[in-house]
């Protein structure tokens, strides 16, 4: 009870302290009902010839992670060309709609982290699971955010951590050293993760110009303009080169 | 003239002009002695002024905001408008109503209250009347009657007595109701109002208030005695008087930043005057100067004739830190840290004794073997220019010229001959070096990159790993090794430095055999292979030039920094620098030159920037020319200006002053052995760590905090026999063939890092509670938090490659202090931010986050059950007694404070184990 009533404090000063950010800046978001929005749509490609993915070495507790073979996925690429697990978003968008509803979740499942990518709402809770009923151990390495690095042992099967930073978070497992996952804490709910063909869609986007940005691990950032009409469709094709 | 005449002369104007004199001369005493002399009167008069300026501007800027503050406007409105209520209108007739009413009331009480004592005397008399007449056995009836009918009417008094207080009480209720609004109205007024008169009370102790007008107080000497601070000409102790405030009187307030001195705040001032409190240490025993003299600022700054320490100019004040710290590595006294680093490890010290710094190892290479080790040709040009061949080594230019230079190799090859043949009797060159094997070349190299030789050598040109000062190499670079010397010789060095020179600074490696061919094969392949030097050989050690040689390498006290065959017994060439810093201008000698300034900054700088530079005709000058950078060379002046007569008592100098001369006694270690080159001590160094920054646990561990982790004896012994502890790691611990004085030196700086008074903590394993070190193993076990998933313990390996692996636990009872085992479970990012231990806990909210099943759920039990059971790991089993029994308090050490607060006292036995002492 001590601990809610502790949390429910926390999430009050985050709160004040989000009003006080928006009274003052004005890039904080605002959220709430979009009538006649458009969508973008787009796909983010890979220039250049696409590298075979490097199989992962499991060679710890294989009973539960050895299941299936796993490979990287630092870099997927489809047949089609597009890249998979890249993180889409807009960069200068200060009111839309409002962020959806539901928990964002990261789960540990045959040791690996599903999905690959998660998107997560600043100063909101994400779930982390552990069904593999083994120990795991979720170290993060961020630089706005307070890096974490927390046991969850095979008794705990989830846990809740919060980010108050938008960053990129790389997760990975002290115990297993191949799991990798990435976590995209979002300051608006405009972030798309790109599909196995490498394609994404941001719907309910009021109508106007904005600057729209892909990252992907290896590959690193690009930016485009992009103008959405009133309750039509923008296209944006992300090309990104290995370095 | 005649005696009428002399009677008829007037004085008057001999009087006059003797009056007029006399004036003025009065007034010129008392303007000279209350003004001229007095000039801190004018600065501390002026200080008082803008000092009640900015206050009044305080106290009206505060008026200002309470006049724009709608809260308090409404608490003034509300004020007056409940005030006029109570003087018209219906309140008001209410209230004068009620005062009548209480006026009566009142009378009533005390009517009622009168009758009530006249009752009561009545009674005492009755009682006597009663009494006496049962004495005289008289009837006593009517006096029992007169009794009761007074005791009746006492009650009747009574009750009117409870009523009337009771109408007074009401009405006085009454009253402050309607009042209260008032009175509360008020208390905010007064309460909104507190900054302001707080304010105005500031301003109230500034001035002399004289009916309406005010004045700022009458200037007066502020003076702070340092008792027995000083010694006098009979080393008897005298006190310091420092006035420097009577002129600055801003010096230790806030907010006069922006004044021009003498009026405004120190610097820093938190930084400053927060560590060492003004009222106690003075002003002088920092910044110098003559702080009793109050008649000039020139006498006041000690920038007179005679006066031995003017003040300290720019940074150069940091040289009075060293004058009370015995450790001055500390923020805001850089300089004077850097300075004393380099005194001590450029090599000044081979030449220049200084108190405190004279027994000091030699910081030169062991030169009694030199000549199995260096060629000829190259140690000609050595020491001819050592700069040309290593630009940033710490060997100094003496400017030698060829002969000087061929005379000095061959008295150093001469001297060391016999010694060297003996060595490269018992060391010969092993087959298998073979600089032309790529493969051999590569696995050298794969060698030097891993094992930890970075952490002091830089192997490309111009690269190194950390420097001294600006631009000195702590340990040689190795670019062009193969030029220097030969595979026989870095073969067996590199296996066992020591066995070459007993003072070597290399530790060993524990080299293979097969390892140690393989990093020479690398290694002479860095530079020019040497050329056969047996010509030149033969022709430097031709007697001639070996008698030259001998008495150059005499002259110019080689020996001061090196081993010298045949020369162990010199004495340093140079002058003593003990009080260099009180040195008289008279005494320093400018030889020639009137283009330096006559100061002794100027003469210093200069002296070591070119250290001939005062040389003429007839006065020679020896020094060598270390080609130091402006910077250093400024830090080294600041460290010779604290070189001064003069010591500080010792209620003057830090609390902890022991703790900081162990620190020091440590670092010297440290640094000599470079120990910083690849561990992190105290924050600072761990150079190589830049070759890990993907990956920072495959680097040597960060000991910043080590002296609360490890027990003192095991980290002894660790530092004398290194053992792999971490498995994992390719980079390794070498040998440095410590004494056991350099190894406590270690030990004792890492405890008082962490200012750990027992470095030692007892833990009885038969004291440990067997229900805890049960509850201990099932926490550690696969069903909850799988610790042997990545810990070793002994035999006992984790699955998966070696890096995933985490420390062997079983070493935890030799190695880990008890008290760190709890602290590091609890929240081991706090302890090392990065670390790949996760923490199992968040003790930062009550929540529990172990299992509930196991001792009631608590957390902090869980923790003292793992730290329990970790300790019984390397003993046999059976040494967990049975039931168990606490231990002799006198073999326990005493327990951090912090500990015993966290025990609950009969749940944990195992705090016997270490709270009792
Ligand atoms: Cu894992």
């Amino acid at each position: 009870m001590l601990n809610r009533i502790d949390r429910l404090a926390r999430v009050a000063v985050v709160v004040a302290a989000a009003a006080l950010v928006s009274a003052t800046s004005s890039f904080a978001y605002e959220g709430g009902a979009v009538s006649g929005g458009g969508t973008i749509k787009g796909m983010v490609k890979l220039n250049g010839t696409a590298p075979e993915p490097e199989v992962l070495d499991v060679n710890k507790d294989k009973k539960v992670c050895a299941v299936t073979e796993k490979k990287s996925n630092e870099l997927v690429v489809g047949s089609n060309g597009g890249i998979r697990y890249a993180v889409v978003s807009l960069t200068n968008i200060s009111k839309g709609k409002a962020f959806p509803e539901g928990e964002s979740v990261l789960d540990q499942e045959g040791c690996e982290y599903l999905p690959y990518v998660t998107v997560v709402a600043q100063d909101h809770e994400l779930v982390i699971k552990n069904s593999d009923g083994i120990l795991h151990n979720i170290h993060t390495y961020s630089e706005k955010n307070k890096p974490v690095n927390r046991a969850q042992p095979k008794f705990k099967k989830k846990i809740k951590e919060t980010f108050s930073e938008p960053e990129m978070i790389k997760v990975t497992c002290d115990v297993h050293g191949w799991m990798r996952g990435w976590v995209a804490v979002a300051d608006h709910p405009y972030y798309a993760v790109t599909d196995e063909n490498g394609a994404f869609e941001l719907t309910d986007v009021p109508a106007g110009d904005y600057e729209i940005k892909v990252w992907q691990e290896k590959l690193g950032e690009s930016t485009q303009k992009v103008s959405v009409p009133g309750g039509g469709e923008a296209t944006v094709t992300f090309e990104l080169a290995q370095k | 003239m005649s005696k009428a005449d002399e009677e008829k002369k007037s004085y008057a104007s001999v009087f006059l002009l003797a009056v007029a004199l006399l004036l003025v001369t009065s007034v010129w005493i008392v303007w000279d002695d209350q003004i001229s002399r007095r000039p801190w009167k004018k600065y501390q008069y002026e200080f008082s002024q803008t000092q009640i300026e900015r206050a009044k501007a305080e106290v009206s800027a505060e008026e200002e905001r309470l006049g724009a503050d709608e809260e308090y406007q409404k608490v003034l409105a509300d004020l007056e408008a409940a005030r006029d209520k109570t003087t018209s209108g219906a309140t008001a007739s209410q209230l004068s109503e009620l005062a009548s009413k209480e006026n009566k009331a009142r009378v009533a009480f005390d009517d009622a209250e009168f009758n009530l004592r006249l009752v009561k005397s009545q009674i005492e008399e009755a009682w006597y009347e009663l009494e006496h007449a049962q004495l005289a056995h008289a009837d006593t009836t009517s006096q029992r009657a007169h009794l009761d009918e007074l005791n009746a009417k006492k009650a009747e008094v009574e009750e009117e007595v409870a009523e009337t207080l009771a109408r007074l009480n009401q009405i006085l209720s009454e009253q402050d109701e309607i009042r209260s609004v008032v009175d509360s109205l008020e208390k905010k007024k007064e309460e909104l109002e507190g900054a302001k008169s707080r304010l105005e009370q500031k301003v109230d102790g500034m001035v002399i208030q004289v009916g309406p007008f005010d004045f700022p107080k009458i200037p007066k000497i502020e003076q702070v005695v340092l008792n027995e601070f000083d010694r006098n000409a009979y080393n008897q102790p005298v006190a310091r008087v420092d006035r420097c405030t009577s002129c600055h009187a801003g010096i230790n307030k806030d907010g006069f930043e922006d004044l021009p001195n003498p009026y405004k705040t120190h610097p820093d001032r938190r930084l400053y005057l927060g560590k060492h409190a003004a009222e106690k240490v003075g002003c002088t025993p920092c910044h110098q100067g003559q702080g009793a003299a109050v008649n000039s600022a020139e006498q006041a700054h000690g920038h007179v004739k005679y006066w031995l320490d003017p003040m300290y100019e720019g940074d150069n004040v940091q040289a009075s830190c060293i004058g009370c710290h015995a450790d001055v590595r500390m923020d805001a006294a850089e300089k004077i840290a850097l300075g004393e680093k380099l005194f001590e490890q450029v090599g000044c010290i081979g030449c220049h004794l200084v108190e405190g710094y004279g027994d000091l190892p030699k910081i030169g290479p062991y030169l009694g073997r030199i000549s199995a080790k260096v060629d000829a040709d190259w140690l000609v040009d050595w020491v001819k220019n050592p700069h040309e061949y290593r630009p940033r080594t710490k060997m100094p230019n003496f400017y030698f010229d060829g002969d000087e230079a061929e005379a000095i190799a061959g008295y150093l090859l001469s001297a060391s001959a016999d010694e060297s043949e003996a060595w490269l009797g018992e060391h010969d060159l092993p087959s298998g070096i073979d600089s032309g094997n790529a493969a051999l070349v590569a696995e050298g190299e794969r060698l030097v990159d891993s094992l930890g030789c970075r952490g002091c050598h830089g192997l490309a040109p111009g690269e190194s790993p950390a420097l001294l000062g600006e631009g000195k190499d702590i340990a040689p670079n190795l670019s062009n090794i193969a030029e220097k010397t030969n595979a026989r010789w870095a073969y067996h060095w590199v296996k066992d430095p020591r066995g070459y020179s007993p003072v070597a600074r290399m530790p060993s490696l524990r080299l293979s055999d097969q390892e140690a061919k393989a990093i020479v094969s690398y290694l002479m392949t860095l530079g020019e292979a040497a050329t056969d030097d047996s010509a030149t050989r033969a022709r430097l050690l031709e007697a001639d030039n070996v008698v030259i040689g001998e008495a150059l390498v005499r002259k110019y006290g080689c020996a001061g920094c090196h081993n010298v065959p045949g020369m162990e017994s010199e004495s340093r060439i140079g002058v003593e620098l003990s009080v260099f810093g009180s040195k008289p201008l008279e005494e320093l000698f400018f030889g020639n030159r009137t283009d330096i300034p006559h100061t002794w900054e100027d003469w210093t700088f200069n002296k070591i920037n070119e250290p001939r530079i005062y040389e003429t005709e007839r006065i020679e000058q020896v020094m060598p020319h270390f080609a130091l950078a402006e910077s250093d060379i400024d830090a080294i002046l600041t460290f010779l200006a604290s070189r001064q007569e003069g010591y500080v008592p010792k209620e003057y100098r830090p609390s902890d002053y022991d703790n900081e001369v162990t620190l020091v006694e440590g670092r010297r270690v440290i640094e000599r052995y470079n120990c910083v080159g690849c561990h992190v001590v105290s924050g600072r160094g761990g150079a190589i760590l830049a070759h890990y920054e993907e990956n920072p646990t495959l680097g040597p561990p960060i000991l910043t905090g080590e002296g609360a982790k490890v027990q003192a004896n095991w980290l002894y012994g660790f530092l004398q026999r290194p053992v792999p502890l971490r498995p994992w790691l390719e980079v390794r611990m070498p040998t440095f063939g410590l004494s056991d004085e350099e190894t406590a030196a270690i030990v004792n700086y890492f405890a008082a890092e962490e200012k750990i008074d027992n470095p030692y903590v007892h833990v009885d394993l038969a004291s440990l509670s067997p229900e805890y070190v049960e509850a201990g193993e099932l926490l550690a076990s696969d069903d909850y938090f799988s610790c042997w998933t990545c810990h070793q313990q002994g035999d006992r390996k984790p699955e998966g490659p070696k890096e995933g692996w985490a420390p062997d636990l079983a070493m935890a009872y030799e190695r880990l202090n008890p008290n760190w085992i709890v602290d590091w479970i609890k929240d081991p990012q706090a302890l090392m931010p990065g670390s790949r231990m996760p923490s199992f806990y968040d003790f930062t909210d009550d929540s529990p986050d172990g299992p509930d099943d196991v001792l009631g759920g608590s957390d902090l039990e869980q923790v003292k059950a793992l730290r329990d059971y970790i300790l019984t790991l390397h003993a046999p089993t059976g040494a967990v007694a049975q039931p168990a029994v606490a231990t002799d308090a006198e073999e326990s050490a005493p327990e951090p404070a912090e500990m015993p607060s966290e025990e609950t006292a009969a749940a944990d036995s195992s705090a016997a184990s270490e709270a009792q002492g």
